[in-house]
């Protein structure tokens, strides 16, 4: 029994995880490589949310079969945001705190406006709505499908970054922009084309989250906060350390909820990233770039 | 030096004769008081981060941490002087959670000096402690501001899970009115607002002082370059540390007249919306003087409340707007246009002074005969 239990809140961490991860992973990204805090990171994750309630119950497309709009939408949408704003504010990276967070103000109007304020539903694909029995123990399907698809789109991501042309540039220009621009490489292409990337994630994100969490023109603030915490612990640019860190966050939520709640839970979590923060403020696992 | 003192001077006392002559414009119209003490409640946390974002260069994410413990303290005071009449002098919220007797930590409550001095000290310490834990780290710019941010949802989540004394997500609603030596201040009368203004005053004036004093000098050497300032021997942690907790004090205040003027403390006043709304109101005013950052206060919740009556709906949209624009093309906030504007009117006359002492020296430069006809 005792066994069993250990393992249930063990999954139950590693599904809370695997959210935090994919939460986190377009913020990585974004402030990884350029440096700028999007606090709006949590809008485009609401966005994301939004869109798939609009496809389901407007459209009547399903939550599986709306991902790929739903990323190429918010992608664009990211785009545009940096080509209008963000661009300008690189060389003002606590600036970038300021206007994103305008702009996620706007985003959530512009979407009260639209869609009105009330919380909406969206509805688990079908074929994930059931609970598998494995070993005594009860793991919920969709689940299962959050932990692989974070795998899948870290993998993805991790290809990007490390053994495609778009990824040696980005990493070219992380490193020192200048020299990569004379070396004939456009960096506000790729700056903009790696915004847009890490706003598609959240839209992602913000879909496969949709069905376990209400859906509200609010509902970022709380997510880009955990982010952030995951993506500061985990390390600057680091695609590991925000693994390790969204792992031991989760973990840690999950333990410490199942021995004392859940407030305690997180209110321990945050204590954690503080003491973390101070003492590392690498991060647990620092990119080895000179800088 | 004394014109240095002498211009943002005239600007300090002319927002102080401003502020105190509202009463007399609006007359008897005790909302509009109320809606104008509110503003300046809230540019109370505006002022205290410009004097840590703006003069030290700590940006405080959580500045709602010491906002939202000012609150509740003069809350609790309240709370126990509406609830006099209850059984046992409990208030109703404890009742509703099965508490049986007052806990040890109210106690004190009953008293209004140790209220207030608990709405200060209180912030004062923890931000003390966390200053120290933080800047001996040499802990800077970004991480703060995380650090600031997590201690902010920390609070708000402790206040929402203590409910039994807190009143958890509901907060602490009917409070009596402040009762300064048998003298009732209804939150809608003229003599709140003046309570609310001479605070406000009081603070600006003091932070006045204290900006243009040799501590101030050393905060804004560190907010330029931390490194250097340690080479020169200084203790930067300490400065740092002093500056954050002063304006934590800064802010418990601020907490302590907003919860007076809306007769109740919630733990929104510990959300993370309303800390990163006091960091666009000290930004767009201008973050690096105190003033601006107050006016910034009073501007953006003015504009926020005429809309918001005007057009129900539109205003979060246009307020966002204005602030996305002020960071891209004011990014000093509108106390920089008005410094830039100032200086290049004032750059402009000493350029022509300059230009015409030229003028009359070169005409007297010494010319040896035959130097130029060769």
């Amino acid at each position: 029994m005792a066994v069993e239990s250990f393992f249930s809140q063990a999954f139950t961490g590693l599904s809370i995880g695997s959210i935090l991860l994919l939460i986190a992973l377009g913020l990585a990204i974004i402030y990884g490589s350029m440096g700028v805090i999007n606090l709006a990171h949590g809008e485009f994750l609401m966005l994301g949310a939004y869109a798939t309630w609009f496809m389901q119950s407007q459209l009547g497309v399903g939550l599986l079969g709306s991902l790929v709009f739903v990323f190429v939408m918010v992608a664009a949408f990211g785009w545009l945001l940096e080509r209008t704003i963000v661009q300008f504010l690189y060389h003002r990276p606590l600036d970038t705190i300021l206007a994103t967070w305008g702009i996620g103000i706007m985003l959530q109007q512009g979407m009260r406006l639209l869609a009105g304020g009330e919380l909406r539903y969206v509805e688990l694909p079908g074929s994930l709505d059931v609970t598998l029995s494995l070993m005594g123990l009860e793991l919920p399907l969709y689940r299962i499908f959050i932990i692989v698809l974070t795998v899948g789109l870290l993998a993805a991501t991790w290809y990007l970054m490390k053994r495609t042309e778009f990824g040696m540039r980005l990493r070219a220009v992380t490193q020192n922009r200048a020299i990569a621009e004379s070396y004939g490489i456009n960096s506000k292409r790729v700056y903009s084309l790696t915004f847009a990337y890490g706003a598609g994630l959240a839209g992602v994100a913000g879909a496969l989250v949709a069905p376990i969490k209400s859906v509200s023109p609010d509902m970022g603030t709380a997510f880009v906060v955990d982010a952030f915490m995951v993506v500061v612990m985990g390390g600057v640019g680091s695609l590991l350390g925000a693994v390790v860190s969204a792992g031991v966050l989760g973990e840690l939520t999950a333990g410490v909820a199942y021995l004392l709640n859940d407030t305690l839970a997180k209110v321990l979590v945050f204590l954690t990233v503080i003491v973390v923060i101070r003492f590392r403020p690498q991060g647990l696992f620092p990119d080895r770039t000179r800088s | 030096m004394s014109q240095k003192w002498l211009l943002p001077l005239l600007g300090y006392v002319a927002f102080s004769v401003a502020i105190l002559s509202v009463p007399a414009m609006v007359g008897d119209n005790v909302f509009l008081l109320n809606k104008y003490a509110r503003y300046l409640a809230l540019a109370l946390p505006a002022v205290a981060l410009a004097l840590c974002w703006g003069q030290a260069g700590i940006l405080n994410l959580g500045q709602g941490f010491s906002f939202g413990i000012g609150a509740y303290a003069i809350a609790m005071h309240l709370k126990l002087v509406a609830s006099a009449s209850n059984p046992g002098g409990l208030p109703d919220f404890m009742g509703w959670n099965n508490v049986g007797a007052l806990p040890w930590f109210w106690e004190p409550f009953h008293s209004l000096g140790f209220a207030v001095l608990a709405g200060i000290g209180v912030p004062v310490l923890l931000a003390s402690l966390l200053g120290w834990f933080m800047f001996r780290a040499r802990i800077a710019g970004v991480f703060v501001a995380i650090i600031t941010l997590a201690m902010l949802v920390v609070g708000n989540l402790l206040v929402v899970d203590q409910q039994r004394y807190t009143g958890g997500l509901n907060g602490m609603t009917d409070l009596a009115w402040l009762n300064v030596l048998g003298l009732q201040i209804d939150p809608y009368s003229r003599a709140f607002y003046y309570l609310t203004a001479g605070s406000l005053i009081a603070v600006l004036m003091a932070g006045f002082v204290l900006v243009r004093s040799k501590f101030g000098l050393i905060l804004q050497a560190i907010r330029g370059n931390p490194e250097r300032v340690r080479y020169f021997g200084y203790d930067v942690a300490r400065y740092q540390s002093v500056a954050f907790a002063t304006s934590a004090g800064v802010a418990g205040i601020g907490g302590m007249l907003y919860a007076m003027v809306l007769e109740f403390a919630s733990p929104t006043f510990m959300a993370v919306p309303l800390s990163l709304a006091f960091v666009i109101w000290c930004a767009v005013g201008g973050r690096q003087s105190l003033l601006a950052a107050a006016i910034g206060a009073v501007v953006v919740n003015a504009i926020q409340g005429s809309l918001s009556e005007a057009f129900l709906d539109t205003a979060q949209l246009l307020v966002g707007g204005i602030f996305v624009l002020v960071v891209l093309f004011l990014p000093r906030g509108l106390g920089g246009l008005v410094e830039d504007t100032a200086t290049r009117l004032h750059g402009a006359g000493a350029r022509l002074r300059r230009g015409r002492e030229a003028v009359e020296k070169s005409v007297d430069l010494p010319v040896k005969r035959g130097e130029v006809a060769k």
